[in-house]
């Protein structure tokens, strides 16, 4: 299964540095769909638009840009983004270790993988190992599509496994959700423990699906057995490229460079 | 002080009812910026548009089509959508206990926090027995029109519910493929004394987020017309795999 | 901070800091890099006419920061020329620009070791004197890769009636430019042309070619970057020095010397060094001498 490849950069604790890539651990599982128009069934995409020039923008016609007075926006090229933390934008450097069982897991945001770029795969295997040996997590700063993350890098099934993590201030305090004075009942507790016992097993996620999804794959087998199909107008992907003369005169010379070659 | 309330629902099994209220756990914040059109910074909005006419389409004009084929679709219009979608029940069922331990940090999604409603008298006696026990409940419910699965936990006094991953959402390790490479004894050894050496207590109250406030920096260097110093990013050197003993041994003398 | 005046034509131009050493593991100070460019500025001078000028300075060298300066410095010569621009978001900004050696080494001067400029003249800034093929090759692609583009694209145009020019970016990539110069070609017409010839290419060498920006499509891919044919980019001009490790020009290439590259992946192999630079322009003249001249025009637009 090929990993998408989400960044690339170092990781280093101390002296030591190993390139790697950042790679999903996470699959959305929902059943997609595409968005079709009620007129001709033509495909709709989610794109940017610009309503002076009534057109779709294409990803490098767009620059960020942050207002600083209503209508007024400074902006922001990839360069200068990079450059805000340039120590941290290619780098995860693990600052210390931690005993990963005095982290709180409502610390925890999102998981990652990282997996060694070529060269690095000695270097990352002995981080994997000597953190499983020791029980140790890494804490290190990181930078993701602008944002600056805390994240602890872990041992995990032979892997390194990043989570990103929020930060103190973003945790909300849970003090005021308890009234005031609740006395304990140990009767009460007693019999709350023995029903649970009574229920305890191992934990299978397997056991779980998510029924909706189910019941649209069903609603879909049904359909296609039907023979309920709809077409999508075929000219629609070609219309992206350019003027029709071009792009039929550009394929014809690509004929010609091809038979030439 | 925690946010709003979300959602009221109560927690049910066995012969146990605990009604409870669902507040969110974590607040984000961050430098929010728009999406301009370069060459004469419009702000552009992302909208749905048709190929074809590459113009943006109404609601009422959009209709879900699930792929099988080259440009071929399977309609499903919103009346037999409606019908796939859970009942919504006012209840988090919960199905069996597990250690706690058991469970893969990697399947832990959003978490809220639970505030007794009232009437909730198992509430308290819940969050002992779970403590006590060091395990979690392992539930189901729907919430807004989706189905969750997820675990009920107690941190302290108050009782946490976290919504998983489903099974097939979350990747395992072994599908990196991940070779395996020979290390000595000496480089492991080395190698966990210096993890030791660097180990510190867990303070998260020391981490600020630096980068957002150098960022709200840089803006504002550049709204008063100033130059900014655009600086590559630092990339470091690897370690080659031959001298890896020599830099942790290296490290560990610096670590000292 | 030492300083020298140079005498150019009846003006007196002061020179700073000329020991400094702004390469410092090539070795290459302010005063050689000062000669490279009053030997270089018979070919580039033409290429920096009518155009609007922005500076990339590294005052502490190339290992060091930089930063772009569009703005004209304050304290400059009154003999230095410059343009009023107009740029997307603000009033009319006062930006130089180069006619004559005197001003060159005025801006060099001022450790710009790079100069910027962009496709259309500041006379008419709407329409572009050439269309540019801007090679970019992502991780673990290199000049090898973009040589391979830059030669399908030439036998791409040809067929239509068109005639390129590759010169080496010194950094990284490769650029390819067709000739243009007439009054009636507008940035619309150039970004779209070369947009559409961007994902023809990437229609039939996807292995090879992207069209995308985004950084996961472009491993070990070339990027065509259509989307510098804008009036508010600009690119490195012919024959200016790079800031990198080792001071690279932005050289004119024959063809045949990407031809000559098959089989031969050494990445440096193309790319043109200072000392190297002069010597070749000084034997054979402007190569890009056709990209400011040449007319052609966008057939089916």
């Amino acid at each position: 299964m090929a990993a998408q490849g989400i960044w690339n950069g170092t990781i280093s604790f101390s002296l030591v540095a190993i390139p790697v890539r950042l790679v999903t651990a996470v699959m959305p599982g929902h059943v997609s769909f595409h968005l079709l128009h009620s007129k001709d069934y033509s495909r709709l995409a989610r794109k940017m638009f610009c309503p002076v020039e009534e057109r779709a923008v294409a990803p490098d016609e767009i620059i960020r840009g942050y207002e600083i007075l209503p209508g007024k926006y400074i902006t922001m090229t990839d360069e200068e983004l990079e450059s805000v933390s340039p120590e941290r934008s290619r780098t995860i450097e693990i600052i210390e270790f931690i005993d990963m069982k005095d982290v709180d897991p409502i610390y925890f945001d999102h998981p990652y993988y990282l997996v060694p770029a070529k060269g690095g795969e000695k270097a990352y295997q002995l981080l994997v190992e000597v953190m499983g040996r020791t029980n140790k997590a890494g804490l290190a700063k990181f930078i993701l599509a602008e944002r600056e993350y805390l994240v602890a890098v872990t041992s995990k099934d032979g892997a390194l496994a990043l989570t990103t993590l929020h930060y103190s201030e973003e945790i909300l305090p849970d003090g005021d959700l308890l009234p005031k004075k609740v006395s304990a009942d140990p009767a009460e507790e007693a019999r709350m423990e023995k029903s649970i016992k009574d229920m305890v097993a191992d934990f299978d996620p397997g056991k779980y699906a998510d029924g909706r999804r189910k019941k649209i794959r069903d609603l879909l087998d049904a359909k296609v057995k039907e023979h309920a199909l709809v077409e999508a107008p075929a000219m629609a992907e070609k219309e992206e490229e350019g003027p029709a003369d071009l792009v039929a005169a550009l394929e014809e010379s690509m004929r010609k460079v091809k038979e030439s070659r | 002080m925690a946010g709003a309330t979300i959602w009221k629902v109560i927690i049910h099994f066995g012969d146990t009812d605990v009604p409870v209220k669902l507040h969110s756990a974590v607040k984000e914040e961050r430098i929010q910026f728009h999406l301009l059109h370069e060459p004469d910074q419009v702000r552009v909005r992302q909208q749905l548009i048709c190929a074809l006419d590459k113009q943006p389409v109404p609601a009422e004009e959009q209709f879900k089509g699930f792929e099988v084929g080259e440009g071929k679709y399977i309609l499903l219009d919103p009346e037999e959508l409606e019908q796939t979608v859970p009942e919504s029940d006012r209840k988090i069922e919960v199905h069996e206990f597990v250690k706690t331990t058991q469970i893969d940090p990697h399947f832990l999604d959003r978490v809220y926090y639970l505030e007794p409603d009232v009437q909730a008298k198992g509430y308290a006696p819940l969050a002992a027995a779970l403590n006590e026990l060091d395990v979690s409940g392992i539930c189901t419910w729907t919430m807004r029109k989706r189905s969750y699965f997820g675990a009920l936990q107690a941190s302290g006094k108050v009782l946490r519910l976290n919504t998983l991953r489903y099974a097939d959402e979350v990747v395992s390790a072994r599908s990196l493929d991940l070779q395996k490479v020979p290390l000595t004894e000496k480089e492991l050894t080395i190698g966990s004394e210096l993890i030791e050496k660097l180990t510190a207590p867990f303070e998260p109250r020391k981490f600020e987020n630096e980068h957002q406030k150098k960022l709200q920096e840089m803006i504002d260097k550049k709204a008063r017309g100033e130059n900014i110093v655009v600086m590559a990013p630092r990339r470091l050197k690897p370690t080659e795999p031959d001298n890896l003993l020599q830099v942790l041994e290296a490290s560990l003398k610096k670590a000292a | 901070m030492s300083r020298t005046y140079v005498d150019i034509d009846g003006r007196s131009l002061p020179l700073s800091n000329l020991e400094k050493d702004l390469y410092p593991s090539y070795g290459f100070t302010k005063a050689a890099i000062l000669e490279y460019y009053r030997r270089i500025a018979p070919f580039i001078l033409p290429h920096l006419h009518d155009r609007a000028l922005t500076l990339k300075r590294y005052p502490e060298g190339v290992e060091k920061e930089f930063f772009f300066e569009k703005r004209c410095p304050a304290h400059r010569p009154a003999w230095v020329r410059t343009a009023e621009v107009v740029h997307h978001d603000t009033e009319p900004m006062t930006m130089c620009v180069v006619y004559d050696l005197e001003t060159l080494l005025w801006a060099v001067n001022l450790a710009s070791l790079e100069l910027h400029v962009p496709l259309a003249r500041t006379d008419s800034p709407g329409t572009p004197d050439s269309l540019v093929f801007d090679l970019d090759p992502g991780d673990g692609a290199g000049i090898p890769e973009c040589a391979r583009v830059a030669l399908i694209l030439r036998d791409l145009l040809s067929p239509m009636g068109l005639v390129s020019y590759v010169k080496t970016s010194g950094q990284k990539g490769l650029h390819v430019l067709v000739p243009l110069n007439n009054k009636e070609t507008t940035f619309e017409d150039t970004k779209t042309f070369s947009r559409a010839v961007a994902g023809i290419m990437q229609r039939h060498y996807p292995d090879l070619v992207t069209a995308r920006m985004a950084k996961t499509e472009r491993q070990a891919k070339v990027f065509i970057n259509w989307s510098q044919n804008d009036p508010s980019k600009t690119m490195i001009s012919v024959y200016s020095l790079r800031g990198r490790d080792r001071p690279f020009v932005s050289f004119p290439l024959e063809w045949k010397e990407l031809e000559d590259l098959d089989g031969h992946s050494d990445p440096e192999r193309l790319q043109v060094v200072h000392s190297e630079a002069v010597r070749r322009a000084e034997e054979k003249g402007d190569l890009f001498r056709d990209v400011l001249v040449k007319k052609q025009k966008l057939p089916h637009l």
